[in-house]
């Protein structure tokens, strides 16, 4: 609203321009999606051609200076996850080719040669990688149970992000907060906790957080071509047994007597009536969850702030009342708006459910059938292909040539 | 060796392997040819809509960056160069100096200087602007409404998910093409929007 | 012996230095949190002895001394302020630096120390107990969140969804059960019980949405319609509530009656008549009158089929002679209405009739011959179950409420008006819904379940023809000889956004604002005034009524003048003239406001700040009337025809 009226000045003064300085040039997001892709492919042709430690290590450095500290972390593939669920649910949303790039090229490089890009491409797994001085074993109880972390990880952040609340992965992502240099105290002290415990827990944010790893895990287990431990056969000469820090080594498995068919049998039609009878309890439990999910929510907060009645005298009006009262907007609007995302939500809610218990039965039928085998291999699924069970192996190519 | 590459079982597992392998990538060109239609080619960056804004003062507390890469503008075209300016005194300001008791400015980023009777022009030193609002609003109130918040682009990284966008009540961020990053409320906006 | 012992030693130095480092590293930690803590304490920019010593300089300003500390202080909290930021910045570094020299000491050492694998001891775990291990704590994890999740349900169940629907359809437009001040408990119940037996029910208490996500359509027992219901259809003149707002979707811009292009129907209507169609689901409904010959009809909204016609004649009470009516408004001007269950109708010599929407007749009745010198024209309005009359004639106003089911009258309440030829609108204004009325010289308020007066405000004069607009609790009133006036009736509007003003002081007190003339307040009802925000008198209307929407006010005058006005402050924004006579009234759909012309041009253009006229399709034919609205269709009722425009 114009109060004072321009003024004319006599004096010869200059009015000075208002500075309106640019963002970051464009091409430069480009060179990261080709410093992205050579990158990726020089690692793996390191870890399948070459397999060399050193070099995946110190290809890992470099990326966590790329990619973590000069570009301080953003935009990642972890949380490009979120902008294309977005982009798929929302027609309003645009999402930038590099972001669509950042997500799909990893996943191709995985479907072909295995997690590559987790051996030396992402900084979250280099910063991990280089703090992990003395990594113990787990055991099987705490491997079952944080591994399902991810899942729920991912669940959640694509109902989020398709609900348009929140990028539920960016906000809790840890190790950004130490790429800029800047980030919240809670943020720091996550960041510090998975540090040192990183330090006796070998990558415990990409084994039990990451939420792209699960789509890596996925992609990975039909990849074309994935690192072994031997270059040529395996001798089972035992002594790579505890080279791999991330428990991701599939041990022989005995095949002194083969199972009977009955109890195969069995099993099958247990895993048949299992699996769907989860899918159906998760989506039933999530579903009861949806409201408090949606509670997340800005759009929802606002209509549940306006449908109680105001609060005692003395409590100041908060801002989002005080905006709201000032954007013309009729209340029943807000309430619609709230409404129609609660409806998302329930539905959101169902598929997560459904998903979640998909993943518990899959994982059970998985442990429930016996694939036999004789040689050590790494687990095409978790595996990060960091090439550190290449040193243990003794074999050499030439020995076995006939 | 000839034997295990002819065995059935194994020709069986390979093939559905590349089955499940062709039908991946399949799955992944699909989502990536549905986002192609919605892609565009440039980047986006984040936007303040001073018109929505109600200078609530969460810009200069939760931005990820310290100090906010959040700042006042000044709109030149705008301002009335008033001697009593709204954006920088304090309501209750007798004489009009730039003494510390009236400035709006707690981290006195505002800088007044005499031009001509009556006109004053007031400049915005950045580097101490910490994006509070606090000379918005006064600018606002009294005054032609020339100071306005925006990103500093120079200084915003440009997260993914901004931290003052999730926490803004008045929903005044929104994701805009990297070509026009600034928004302009008021008369003459036209002129600075499309300056370069 | 040295070669051998040096990389020992340079280990151990290395081996050294990280540790050093490392605890320099974490004293840098606790010296940063320590400084954190602080800056959180005590913000030195909003620090609380800066601010009371300046409202001390405030009260005496003369006082050098006190602006001097003012300004030390002022100085230090801005040097620490910054100070404190480059702190934790510079600590954040070293700690930074200190940590990557560990990183870097440590994993040299480790490089340098190469150590040969070993082959592990036979382990005595079992591979098939480990696998059975894995597969319980998987259950377990899987048990316990499924627990945990249904605890936390069960404690924090809220039922948020359904309150927000219910609440919607309160403050939507027209009221529902929840709104109002009475009934609340009862119609909850109502909808609880209602919800519960329902087939979409997934369990007691869950909210109704079934998976496929279908709106919640609980119809109530009771027998009148949801809010959901009348906004999907369009059930009164000028759409739900009377107000000009229409909810359908998709309607379309562009035809040519003449031509035939984008018209789906054109039906001829045997008795000429002024009313507007309704619309309920499939069917249209209008009157048709002659002097002696009275009829409904429905008309059936897919093929243009008249349904079925209903005359109406020997009406109990129906007078012998027939009314005096002028040509412009004609024997069947008011428009009819529906609550879904029944259609209603009502002509010029007082005859009142309701059928079924199937064309049978449930019950009629003659109000008598309503003194009015040119012809009755108020159209029909539901409240949930009742039939809202105006009846300002000559020497006795009136409003009143019958029971759709059965012409009883429910509740009648006499004004001390003139003749009105305006409408009544029905609106839930946020605090309760009200029955509003505009007659010289008054605009009044009701309680449309009991008829009980809530206030008025003399605004208007002349004879009334244009009903009122309410948007976001302002209402507005205009005629030809008296002015355009908006009244805001909510009074829990904050600052007026653009007025600057704030509540009851800044704005004018409407003249005789309060309840006089002996009818009593509602009981209870807080003692409310209207308030008159702004008036104008450049630009008035006679026929066509008003539009308004929360930011704008649209107004059309009978020789074809557009205005539109700030909602709040009304500034003008823009004036058209669009050339022609405009009797019909502007309806607004999707955002862009339809008037009619009398040539039968319907005029479209954007309800914004800016004029900016879409398009201007032609009928092909005259009319007077007011278009109704459906899903991609728009009826409109010419002079001779009903056109459905749509594919």
């Amino acid at each position: 609203m114009q109060r004072f009226p321009k003024p004319e000045f006599e004096s010869g003064y200059q009015q000075p321009d208002t500075l309106q300085p640019g963002a970051r040039a464009g091409l430069l997001a480009i060179m990261d999606v080709v410093v992205l892709t050579i990158t990726l492919a020089f690692i793996t042709w390191l870890v399948l051609k070459k397999r060399s430690r050193l070099g995946v290590f110190l290809t890992s450095v470099f990326s966590l200076a790329y990619f973590g500290f000069y570009r301080e972390g953003c935009v990642c593939s972890i949380g490009a996850i979120q902008n294309v669920t977005l982009a798929l649910f929302d027609n309003s949303y645009v999402i930038p080719l590099t972001v669509i790039a950042f997500f799909v090229i990893p996943l191709i490089f995985t479907l072909f040669f295995g997690r590559t890009f987790c051996a030396g491409v992402c900084p979250f797994g280099a910063i991990q990688d280089l703090v992990s001085f003395k990594p113990q074993k787990l055991g099987t109880r705490l491997n079952a149970v944080l591994g399902l972390i991810p899942y729920l990880y991912l669940g959640l952040a694509v109902l989020y992000a398709a609900t348009e609340t929140d990028f539920i992965i960016c906000r809790y992502d840890p190790f950004v907060g130490i790429f800029r240099f800047d980030a919240s105290f809670g943020m720091f002290l996550f960041a510090g906790i998975l540090l040192v415990s990183g330090i006796f827990i070998a990558r415990p944010y990409c084994r039990f957080l990451c939420p792209y790893g699960v789509l890596l895990n996925w992609i990975s287990r039909f990849s074309w071509r994935h690192i072994t431990i031997t270059p040529a056969k395996c001798i089972q000469c035992r002594l790579c047994e505890n080279s791999c820090p991330y428990d991701a080594i599939d041990m022989p498995v005995p095949g002194k007597n083969p199972e009977e068919r009955s109890i195969t049998l069995r099993k099958l039609i247990l895993i048949c009536i299992l699996v769907p009878f989860f899918a159906i309890l998760g989506g039933f439990t999530a579903s009861r969850l949806h409201e408090t999910l949606a509670g997340v929510n800005g759009k929802v907060q606002l209509a549940r702030a306006l449908l109680e009645p105001a609060s005692e005298t003395g409590v100041p009006e908060t801002f989002e009342i005080t905006a709201f009262k000032s954007s013309g907007k009729p209340v029943s609007q807000v309430y619609y708006e709230a409404s129609v995302i609660i409806r998302q939500f329930y539905i959101g809610s169902w598929i997560l459910g459904c998903f979640l218990g998909l993943v518990f039965g899959i994982i059970l039928a998985r442990r429930l059938i016996i694939t036999y085998q004789a040689d050590y291999t790494p687990n095409k699924g978790t595996c990060f292909s960091c090439t550190r069970c290449v040193d243990y192996c003794p074999v050499t190519p030439e020995e076995i040539k006939p | 060796m000839d034997k295990q590459e002819n065995d059935p079982k194994i020709n069986r597992r390979r093939f559905l392997a590349t089955g499940a392998r062709a039908s991946v990538l399949v799955g992944i060109g699909g989502v990536a040819a549905l986002l192609a239609k919605k892609t565009i080619a440039g980047q986006t960056v984040w936007q303040l809509d001073p018109a929505k804004c109600i200078q609530c003062g969460r810009c200069a507390t939760n931005c990820v960056l310290t100090p906010s890469a959040v700042k006042c503008v000044h709109v030149y075209a705008m301002c009335g160069y008033c001697d009593l300016c709204g954006g920088y005194f304090k309501p209750e300001t007798k004489t009009l100096t730039t003494g510390a008791e009236n400035q709006l400015c707690p981290t006195n980023a505002i800088k007044r200087k005499f031009i001509e009777d009556p006109f004053f022009e007031y400049t915005i030193d950045e580097p101490l602007c910490i994006g509070c609002g606090k000379c918005v609003k006064g600018c606002g109130a009294f005054g032609n409404g020339s100071l306005q918040l925006q990103i500093r682009h120079n200084i915003c990284v440009h997260c993914n998910e901004c931290s003052i966008a999730r926490n803004c009540p008045a929903d005044a961020f929104s994701r805009v093409p990297a070509s026009q990053p600034y928004l302009f409320k008021g008369f003459g906006q036209e002129e600075e929007n499309t300056k370069k | 012996m040295t070669n051998q012992a040096s990389p020992a030693s340079t280990r151990r130095l290395l081996q050294t230095i990280a540790a050093a480092s490392a605890v320099f590293a974490a004293i840098l930690c606790v010296l940063i949190i320590v400084n954190y803590i602080q800056l959180k304490r005590a913000d030195p920019l909003n620090s609380k002895a800066l601010t009371t010593l300046v409202e001390r300089m405030h009260a005496n300003p003369g006082d050098e001394m006190l602006r001097q500390e003012i300004r030390e202080l002022d100085l230090l909290a801005r040097k620490a302020f910054f100070t404190n930021q480059w702190q934790v910045r510079m600590g954040g570094y070293l700690l930074f630096l200190s940590l990557l020299v560990v990183v870097i000491c440590y994993k040299a050492a480790e490089l340098m120390q190469k150590t040969i694998p070993e082959i592990p001891a036979e382990g005595n775990e079992d591979f098939w107990h480990l696998r059975k291990v894995n597969r319980l704590w998987v259950i377990y994890t899987g048990i316990s969140i499924v627990v945990i999740s249904l605890l936390v349900v069960f404690l924090t169940h809220r039922e948020l969804g359904k309150t927000l629907e219910l609440a919607v359809r309160d403050s939507a437009g027209i009221e529902n059960g929840s709104g109002g001040d009475m009934d609340t408990p009862d119609d909850q119940k109502t909808m609880a019980s209602a919800a519960g037996t329902g087939p979409d029910s997934l369990a007691p208490g869950a909210a109704t949405d079934s998976i496929s996500g279908s709106n919640t359509d609980v119809k109530n027992p009771d027998g009148y319609p949801t809010i959901q219901e009348i906004n999907d259809n369009f059930t009164a003149f000028r759409g739900p509530g009377g107000i000009g707002i229409a909810y359908q979707k998709n309607i379309p811009t562009n035809w040519d009656g003449k031509s035939g292009k984008n018209v789906k129907w054109k039906t001829a209507i045997p008795l000429p008549g002024y009313n507007s169609p309704i619309i309920w689901k499939e069917r249209i409904f209008l009157t048709g009158a002659s002097e002696t010959k009275r009829e409904v009809y429905c008309i059936d909204l897919n093929s243009g089929k008249i349904s079925w016609r209903k005359s109406v004649e020997k009406i109990p009470g129906s007078p012998s002679q027939e009314p005096k009516v002028i040509r412009e408004t004609g024997f069947s001007a008011p428009t009819m209405t529906t609550d879904g269950r029944r259609v209603y109708a009502i002509f010029a010599n007082g005859d009142l009739i309701a059928l079924d929407l199937d064309g049978n007749e449930i019950w009629s009745k003659n109000l008598g011959i309503p003194q009015n010198h040119y012809g009755h024209s108020s159209s029909l309005i539901m409240y949930r179950d009742l039939l809202i009359i105006q009846y300002d004639q000559r020497g006795s106003g009136s409003v009143m409420a019958l029971a759709g089911k059965t012409g009883e009258v429910v509740w009648k309440t006499s004004r001390s008006v003139k003749v009105s030829w305006a409408s009544p609108v029905i609106v839930n204004t946020g605090k309760r819904t009200e029955l509003m009325l505009a007659a010289d010289p008054i605009v009044a308020s009701y309680n449309p379940a009991n008829g009980k007066e809530l206030w008025r405000m003399a605004c208007i004069e002349g004879e009334v023809g244009p009903s009122l607009a309410y948007a976001d609790g302002v209402v507005y009133s205009v005629n030809d000889f008296s002015k355009l006036s908006a009244i805001r009736i909510r009074e829990d509007i904050g600052e007026i956004p653009g007025t600057g003003d704030n509540t009851m002081d800044g704005a004018k007190p409407g003249t005789g604002a309060n309840k006089v003339d002996g009818t009593k307040t509602e009981a209870g009802a807080p003692n409310f005034q209207p308030v008159l925000l702004w008036e104008d008198s450049d630009y008035l209307s006679d026929i066509p009524s008003p539009l308004a929407t929360p930011k704008y006010l649209f107004l059309v005058t009978s020789y074809g003048a557009v205005v539109c006005y700030d909602a709040k402050t009304g500034t003008k924004y823009w004036e058209e003239e669009l050339g022609t006579s405009t009797f019909g009234s502007p309806m607004l759909a999707e955002g862009k406001v339809f008037q009619m012309d009398k040539n039968g041009v319907m005029h479209i253009f954007r309800a914004d700040k800016e004029f900016s006229l879409i398009s201007a399709p032609p009928l092909g034919e005259g009319s007077s009337c007011t278009p109704a609205f459906a899903d991609g269709r728009i009826i409109i009722r010419g002079d001779k025809h009903l056109f459905c425009i749509g594919k």
